[in-house]
């Protein structure tokens, strides 16, 4: 394999457009998560703004999500997510697991429009 | 583009790293992921065995400290010992490294970092430097690692040249504790794969230990029959 095929298979893992994805906001303050069930969609790709309002740093932590991530206080952190299969993910802020805890609920394409419709 | 695609992609440019390296192929997968406030202590440790191989009985500690530069970056610095006859034990080198996560985990198809690693072998005055790509993706439940590194080695009882080296891991995410894989080595002189795990105690909110382990079998005639690794790492 020449050096110029290799570079084009490297590129080819680089996807040219990245697709929208739906954002959401989970903001932690007095080592609280808010909101503590944040309702996403299912099978779609999307992408939570965390906003510390604390001053003190705190990471997200979920086993299930597969997702670490540190936040520093008084700053946001972005979590891609998904496509994620409908069901309840639940996670907690590494450094204040007793207080900050809560969970991310995947609902499935057809009940998520209705939502979408009703709000 | 398709997971496939993407997938045959990327196994095309890893089958294009065609020289392969003098060093142990056999070491840590590295994922290519950095945290803010990351610090850490890392134990590593390797034992080859073949009986009639001149690598026989080989074995080789690495401890070292490393920390978070900045959001997406992370240095670290290691003490490397070695020895195949217990009375050659010593501390053959140094080494420096640095991790750069280049995309945040999941912003793309596939996670993306890169590796820097300078050694010194103090007693045979050669040197290796090391870079390359850190690629992971997610499947569900499971985790695709992949390694794929260039070597330039020079010194005293070397020549100069470059090289290559290809690691790969696949994860079950089973339980924290328990992540049971696969781990596959490609390197000079080297083919082997076998089963590995890795898990995660906190001990705290702030302190975790994380362990890892493998058993990695020859693929070929030319490689060791035998290599197991074990590496702690405790973050604080």
């Amino acid at each position: 394999m020449t050096l110029q095929q290799a570079l084009a298979a490297l590129a080819l893992c680089i996807p040219l457009a990245v697709q929208a994805r739906q954002e959401f906001v989970l903001t932690l303050k007095d080592h609280l998560f808010s909101p503590a069930q944040l309702a996403v969609p299912a099978g779609q790709k999307i992408k939570i703004r965390l906003i510390n309002l604390d001053a003190a740093p705190e990471e997200f932590e979920s086993f299930p999500l597969n997702r670490e991530k540190v936040v520093l206080g008084n700053s946001e952190a972005i979590l891609y997510l998904g496509p994620l299969a409908a069901g309840e993910y639940p996670f907690f802020g590494d450094y204040h697991p007793d207080s900050a805890k809560g969970v991310l609920i995947a609902i499935p394409e057809a009940q998520w429009q209705q939502v979408q419709h009703v709000n | 583009m398709s997971f496939n695609q993407q997938l045959r992609a990327l196994v095309l440019l890893l089958l294009s790293c065609n020289v392969m390296a003098d060093g142990r192929v056999v070491d840590k997968v590295y994922h290519p992921y950095v945290q803010p406030l990351e610090r850490e202590f890392e134990y590593r440790y390797l034992y080859q065995w073949q009986a009639n191989h001149p690598d026989n009985n080989a074995m080789a500690q690495q401890f070292g400290y490393g920390f978070s530069v900045a959001d997406n970056m992370a240095i670290s610095v290691n003490i490397l010992a070695e020895r195949i006859m217990p009375e050659d034990y010593r501390i053959a080198g140094y080494e420096a490294e640095l991790r750069w996560m280049l995309t945040e985990q999941g912003q793309y198809s596939w996670d993306w970092g890169l590796l820097f690693e300078l050694e010194r072998q103090k007693q045979t005055d050669n040197n290796e430097f090391t870079t390359g790509l850190l690629v992971e993706k997610e499947f569900e439940y499971t985790s695709l690692t992949v390694n794929a590194l260039l070597v330039y080695e020079w010194g005293k009882t070397i020549p100069a040249e470059w090289e290559s080296e290809f690691r790969l891991q696949y994860r079950y995410r089973y339980l924290p504790a328990l992540q049971p894989s696969v781990e596959i080595y490609s390197g000079e002189n080297y083919k082997g794969a076998g089963p590995g795990f890795m898990g995660v105690y906190k001990f705290s909110p702030t302190r975790q230990l994380k362990w890892e382990a493998a058993m990695v079998f020859a693929l070929d005639n030319s490689t060791i029959d035998r290599t197991f690794r074990f590496a702690l790492k405790y973050e604080f």
